[in-house]
């Protein structure tokens, strides 16, 4: 949606989206077209489109004219490539989030194109908007998975130890040698490992008396 | 703390197999006691707690745990939320909101079961922010002071963000990932031997464990006793539950009712 607005906003012809991620790889995000996710693609594969210099540098990298000779000398195969594609003039712009570049803004042009100055700041204020996005997006996702693995951590626990009551009561009234809870898990966790199963899952059988508890106190 | 809760050795035995732990058990849980001591004096409460649950259902059966606490009534709080199952933790979970309690005796309507008994602890005000980014909730941080009295602005924006540093916390903290699968040795465990003895009252009586959790409550509020209390008693087989007739001549309010 932001590659859209790129166009309607900036008076390009294609924009795309391009991430970082933790190990410094580059992907395609989002892209007004098709046809310029191909030649993200590109640039994202040969290793050398103004791209990947913004993501190292993390400044604008602006191209008014891709056929021009100083382009055609710092990303040859990117030019040629995006010359073959229909396109002219390509700005990347960064993604910041602090000091780190977590993504590029690309914009691309059908025709040679400089970049206004007022342009190239709307352009910036939208991958900042953009990077805004994304921080909140990944921590939300980040949050649900934390608020997952809280809930099976405490599901977890709760069964465990109603397991371990059970142990300990059983072996009281089956008038074995009584077990307190803390020796209960040392059986619980003795007979899981011995029969390959998750603590868990052994647990919640003895709480459920799917299984007997004889099982799991004669060892 | 209140001298309790240290009397548990840090449960790396109730992790799910025996992978080594990645890092030291009580990093994070000592990092949020921290948290809570420097809110003593910055928003001014006797009191400040953490509790950790993945939802609203959850919390009300017990799958919760209070991971961090300060002040004498923290952890007598979160008991009796558990007890009760009501209060400012609960609400301000189930509503994503701040609540506050500048005065704890004039909302006796709101939370019929929790307000008299946490009045009786000592408590005269109290105030829950939830812990949460966007729609994902993962607990509460609870204040309380001994004396009734709100929040100054300060005071309230002192509070929201130290819940935000919490929450924060959870989220980017070593121990909470989830790339260490089921290992929850970094939770406490406050309200294991509650869930011993629903486990022990199950097997002697032959009722399933939500019912025998739903007798340990019903105990404790009737006898003002605390739940923990109950609980080590069944474990330690000075109190039988197993029979209801013989247990309490009164009759019993079923602190379960008071929650829509």
């Amino acid at each position: 949606m932001l590659a859209e607005r790129c166009i309607a906003l900036l008076d390009v012809s294609a924009a795309g989206i391009i991430l970082v991620d933790g190990q410094g790889r580059l992907s395609v995000a989002a892209a007004s077209s098709e046809r310029s996710r191909l030649l993200e693609v590109f640039a994202v594969a040969i290793d050398g489109g103004p791209c990947v210099d913004c993501v190292r540098t993390g400044e604008q990298q602006l191209c008014d004219d891709l056929t021009a000779a100083d382009a055609q000398h710092r990303w040859p195969r990117y030019a040629r490539g995006a010359v073959e594609a229909g396109f002219r003039a390509t700005h990347a712009l960064p993604m910041r989030l602090r000091d780190d570049v977590i993504g590029v803004l690309t914009l691309l042009h059908t025709r040679p194109h400089a970049l206004s100055d007022i342009d190239a700041r709307l352009g910036q204020a939208l991958a900042d908007a953009a990077t805004i996005g994304l921080i909140h997006e990944r921590a939300l996702r980040r949050a649900e998975t934390v608020q997952e693995q809280l809930q099976g951590a405490l599901n977890s626990r709760i069964v465990i130890e109603q397991a371990k009551g059970v142990l300990a009561a059983e072996s009281h009234l089956r008038s074995r040698t009584a077990v307190d809870p803390e020796e209960a898990f040392a059986l619980l966790r003795r007979h899981a490992r011995s029969h390959g199963q998750r603590l868990t899952d052994l647990a919640r059988s003895l709480v459920e008396r799917t299984v007997d508890p004889s099982v799991v106190l004669e060892g | 703390m209140g001298g309790d809760g240290t009397d548990r050795p840090p449960d790396d035995e109730a992790a799910d197999g025996d992978l080594p732990r990645g890092s030291e058990p009580v990093a994070l849980g000592h990092r949020l006691g921290q948290v809570c001591a420097d809110l003593l004096s910055r928003v001014a409460v006797d009191g400040a707690g953490i509790t950790v649950m993945g939802s609203l259902a959850g919390g009300l059966r017990g799958a919760r745990d209070q991971i961090a606490a300060v002040g004498a009534l923290s952890s007598r709080l979160e008991d009796l939320q558990l007890t009760t199952g009501e209060g400012p933790c609960l609400d301000a979970f189930a509503r994503g909101v701040p609540v506050l309690t500048a005065d704890l005796a004039a909302e006796l309507g709101r939370w019929p079961g929790f307000a008299p008994s946490a009045l009786a602890a000592g408590a005269a005000a109290v105030f829950s922010f939830p812990l949460q980014l966007g729609v994902v909730r993962l607990g509460t941080l609870d204040l309380y002071r001994t004396r009734s009295g709100g929040l100054s602005r300060s005071q309230l924006a002192s509070a929201l963000a130290a819940g935000d540093a919490v929450t924060e916390a959870l989220l980017t903290d070593p121990d909470t990932d989830p790339g260490t699968g089921e290992d929850i040795g970094w939770l406490p465990g406050v309200h294991a031997d509650v869930h011993i003895a629903s486990g022990m009252l199950s097997a002697r009586s032959g009722m399933d464990v939500g019912t025998a959790l739903l007798r340990l409550r019903a105990h404790a509020f009737a006898h003002g006793e605390p739940l923990r209390e109950v609980a080590r008693r069944v474990i330690a087989r000075t109190l039988d539950l197993t029979d209801p007739i013989h247990d309490d001549p009164r009759p019993t309010p079923d602190p379960e009712d008071d929650h829509p």
